[in-house]
């Protein structure tokens, strides 16, 4: 019998409360891998966002048009690899719940600036440009609706209206685009700009954002500067900023997501911590006599605290990892009803091994007292106690 | 039946005063408690803040038009004949010249700064008719005057003066190219119209390139019922076909989405949270049944039942929970009721609101609270109960 097998049954001596403890280790760890996961997913377009790439919107608000005519004239601007532009077209499908991330794009150059994301066939390239009433669409969503290649797909707006009056569009699906990684989010439609502009009654010559790449980063911030000047006191000034900077705006306007994340992980771990660590406190005190027993045999201060220590990160880990193995199922069956705020919603290696530290932080925390009282105890007090 | 009684009592109490002996372990257990009703209340006041904002703007006598399937008024567009052909519709009511009380409107979306942050965020920019702000209810100038029609003047609401930068009185605020001077601040009675910035239509349609276009359209009612005349009005003429709703309901929708979301959020959480308190509870509990296993032993031995030993288990177990379910709330109250904070609405714009602790999400708390506590305590109850008396005599 080695000391692990020791710690082992140590632990399980009083099964039901080593059960309960487990239970209430493994309850703290699924809500952090959920929350940690969901958080991650929520801002992975900030910290995955390309350094090179900036986006341009009208000063007052990126809701606000600008004229078509910016596109051309950004392209001009030194130190600008590639400028495509994008409309926001408020879609839905048959029933207004059924949102669309729906976009007019220009759909020569914006595969090319979003080339290191998403991934489309040559030929459905080709087959998209040459017919202007198609559309290409995101895989995720092509799988959500069981759309294929060459279906007619009906889209409404919420916002615009057909110069014959209707609000519904009716597109070809010229192929599907593929993410070149998994936290790529899919969910999109894409249809031509120009298409688009003939046909909508209104807001005509005007478009909703340009995406620019630099040809280096380093020139991000004087090509954003020339851009903005170029355009300053004219009828649409514009503000343009890194995606990473755009997207993080964005999202700090829902509100102070990590705060409520960390606060609602804060109290689940100070939970634990409190019943954890004085069911150790209880369990070591109970064993008193033992631990005497055990120094009369010659087991060392310093391996009785490995001991203990031990007990108490076992612990953690039995109940920390079911708990992580738990959220990533969460996380999956989540993933499609989340895929619109959080693309890729799962438990990344990187949050294990932040779990991991956390348990091994919390058993040490938790039996760190016990051990040291159980390191420090005098064989004459523990076999006289009780 | 009168011993049974006093046999309860006596047990309970018992119960009850040795929970000194468990200090800190109970103390754990009224801790953990208390953090499952403020994660759970800390959601529902959040939510429920947000759902009084919103659905406490409209008012039933009010009807709003916009364009079909367009569900938001920020993505609503309505034509000029389209707005004379509501106002000549049936069911509006009229001023004492003859006119309609009605409304039309811009909404666009315009960058604020926020104040906690230090970053750009999504305000809504209204540009409202004569009647704009008779047509809101509990509207007061509370600093400055209104805007003055025709020219470059805003009024900003006070909630949103609160939480964004740059809106004080006598400043100008630059849209763009256009330049606007505040003018006066105004109260809507908590309503959502206090995260608003409103100027005069005519000025807001030139300024931003948006002539002759309007977004909605707000009217007076003659009473309530007369919703149903506008709407098969408005069903029956080829040329408006919009969606015509009250102005209750069309707020009670803006409401609903974010407040499911901020529930659906709170309650699982919470209950997770309280499975691993029960786990605690249960524990505690079960502790405190092995530490009086003598004293329950030898009071079955002089002639106590074991539904007394039942009860005063239980009854320690509600105690530390209904204890921890009110402390949990108290604190809720303390830490969270009346903060303000803003989030993005139904309208793509900041929603400043307060979080609201009301008497029936306290009820809730505190019966989540006593879940965990009657779970808690029924299981070590029965074996309190169940317990054989000679080994509980010689139990340590």
């Amino acid at each position: 019998m080695n000391d692990f097998s020791l710690v082992r049954k140590n632990l399980f001596r009083r099964k039901l409360r080593a059960i309960l403890m487990i239970v209430s280790i493994l309850v703290a760890f699924m809500i952090f891998g959920v929350l940690a996961g969901f958080y991650r997913a929520f801002t992975a377009g900030e910290d995955r966002a390309a350094a090179d790439r900036m986006i341009t919107v009208n000063k007052i608000n990126f809701t606000q048009p600008m004229p078509i005519a910016y596109y051309n004239r950004v392209r001009a601007v030194e130190g600008v690899r590639q400028v495509t532009f994008a409309n926001w077209f408020g879609g839905y499908y048959q029933e207004p719940k059924n949102f669309i991330m729906a976009l007019a794009i220009e759909p020569a150059t914006y595969f090319d600036v979003y080339r290191s994301e998403l991934d489309i066939a040559p030929d459905a390239q080709q087959a998209f440009i040459r017919e202007r009433s198609s559309a290409v669409v995101g895989e995720a969503l092509a799988n959500k609706w069981g759309w294929k290649v060459g279906d007619r797909v009906p889209i409404q707006s919420n916002i615009f209206s057909q110069k014959s009056g209707g609000h519904s569009w009716d597109f070809t699906i010229a192929g599907i685009v593929k993410g070149k990684a998994a936290h790529v989010d899919t969910n999109f439609f894409l249809f031509q700009f120009n298409y688009f502009d003939e046909t909508r009654s209104f807001g005509k010559d005007t478009i909703g954002w340009l995406i620019l790449q630099t040809s280096a980063p380093e020139n991000n911030d004087r090509v954003a500067k020339t851009i903005d000047a170029m355009f300053a006191n004219s009828t649409a000034e514009t503000s343009t900023d890194t995606e990473k900077a755009f997207g993080k705006a964005f999202a700090a306007q829902f509100g102070n997501i990590a705060l409520i994340v960390s606060l609602v992980v804060g109290a689940a771990f100070v939970t634990i911590l409190m019943i954890v660590g004085n069911t150790m406190a209880l369990s070591i005190r109970e064993r008193t006599r033992e631990i005497g027993v055990l120094k009369t045999l010659g087991f060392s201060g310093p391996r009785i605290l490995g001991m203990v220590l031990g007990e108490s990160i076992l612990l953690a880990l039995l109940g920390g990892l079911p708990g992580l193995a738990v959220a990533a199922l969460i996380a999956m069956a989540l993933r499609n009803s989340l895929q619109n705020v959080a693309p890729a919603f799962s438990v990344s290696p990187d949050i294990v091994l932040q779990g991991l530290g956390m348990m091994i932080a919390l058993g040490l925390i938790t039996g760190l007292i016990p051990a040291v009282n159980a390191m420090r105890l005098k064989i004459a007090t523990a076999l006289g106690r009780g | 039946m009168g011993s049974l009684w006093r046999q309860v009592t006596a047990v309970t109490k018992i119960n009850l005063m040795s929970i000194a002996q468990r200090r800190w372990l109970s103390l754990s257990t009224v801790i953990a408690i208390a953090l499952v009703v403020i994660v759970l209340l800390a959601f529902l006041a959040m939510a429920n803040g947000f759902r009084a904002t919103i659905a406490g703007s409209g008012a039933d006598d009010i009807a709003i038009v916009l364009r079909a399937g367009s569900q938001a008024e920020i993505n609503s567009t309505v034509t000029r004949d389209q707005v004379r052909l509501i106002e000549d519709g049936p069911g509006i009511a009229r001023g004492p010249d003859g006119k309609p009380l009605v409304s039309s409107e811009l909404y666009l979306v315009v960058d604020g700064i926020k104040r906690s942050t230090q970053t750009k965020a999504n305000l809504p920019l209204r540009g409202i008719g004569e009647q704009g702000a008779t047509l809101r209810k509990g509207i007061a100038i509370t600093e400055g005057r209104m805007f003055s029609r025709g020219s470059n003047e805003i009024v900003v609401g006070k909630a949103l003066l609160r939480e964004f930068d740059g809106f004080n009185i006598g400043s100008t605020v630059s849209f763009g190219t256009s330049r606007w001077t505040v003018v006066g601040v105004f109260d809507a009675g908590g309503s959502v119209f206090e995260s608003e910035i409103w100027a005069d239509l005519p000025v807001v349609q030139s300024l931003f390139n948006r002539n002759n276009i309007f977004q909605t359209v707000r009217a007076r009612l003659t009473s309530p019922a007369a919703l149903a005349e506008l709407k098969s009005y408005s069903d029956s003429d080829p040329r408006l076909k919009l969606d015509v709703k009250s102005e209750n309901a069309y707020f009670a929708e803006q409401a609903s989405q974010t407040t499911d979301l901020i529930q659906k959020l709170g309650w699982p959480l919470a209950i997770a949270m309280a499975f691993g308190a029960l786990a605690g509870a249960l524990n505690t509990m079960y502790s405190s049944v092995a530490a009086r296993a003598t004293e329950i032993a030898t009071l079955r031995a002089i002639g106590f039942g074991g539904f007394p030993a039942f009860v005063g288990t239980l009854a320690e177990s509600l105690l530390l929970a209904a204890i921890g379910g009110l402390l949990g709330a108290a604190a809720t109250y303390l830490i969270f009721d009346g903060i303000t904070a803003s989030t993005l609405g139904g309208n793509f714009t900041q929603v400043v609101f307060d979080f609201k602790l009301s008497p029936a999400l306290i009820v809730d708390g505190v019966a989540l609270a006593l879940i965990v506590g009657l779970i808690g305590g029924f299981f070590p109850a029965i074996r309190a109960a169940r317990l054989p008396i000679v080994s509980g005599l010689y139990a340590t």
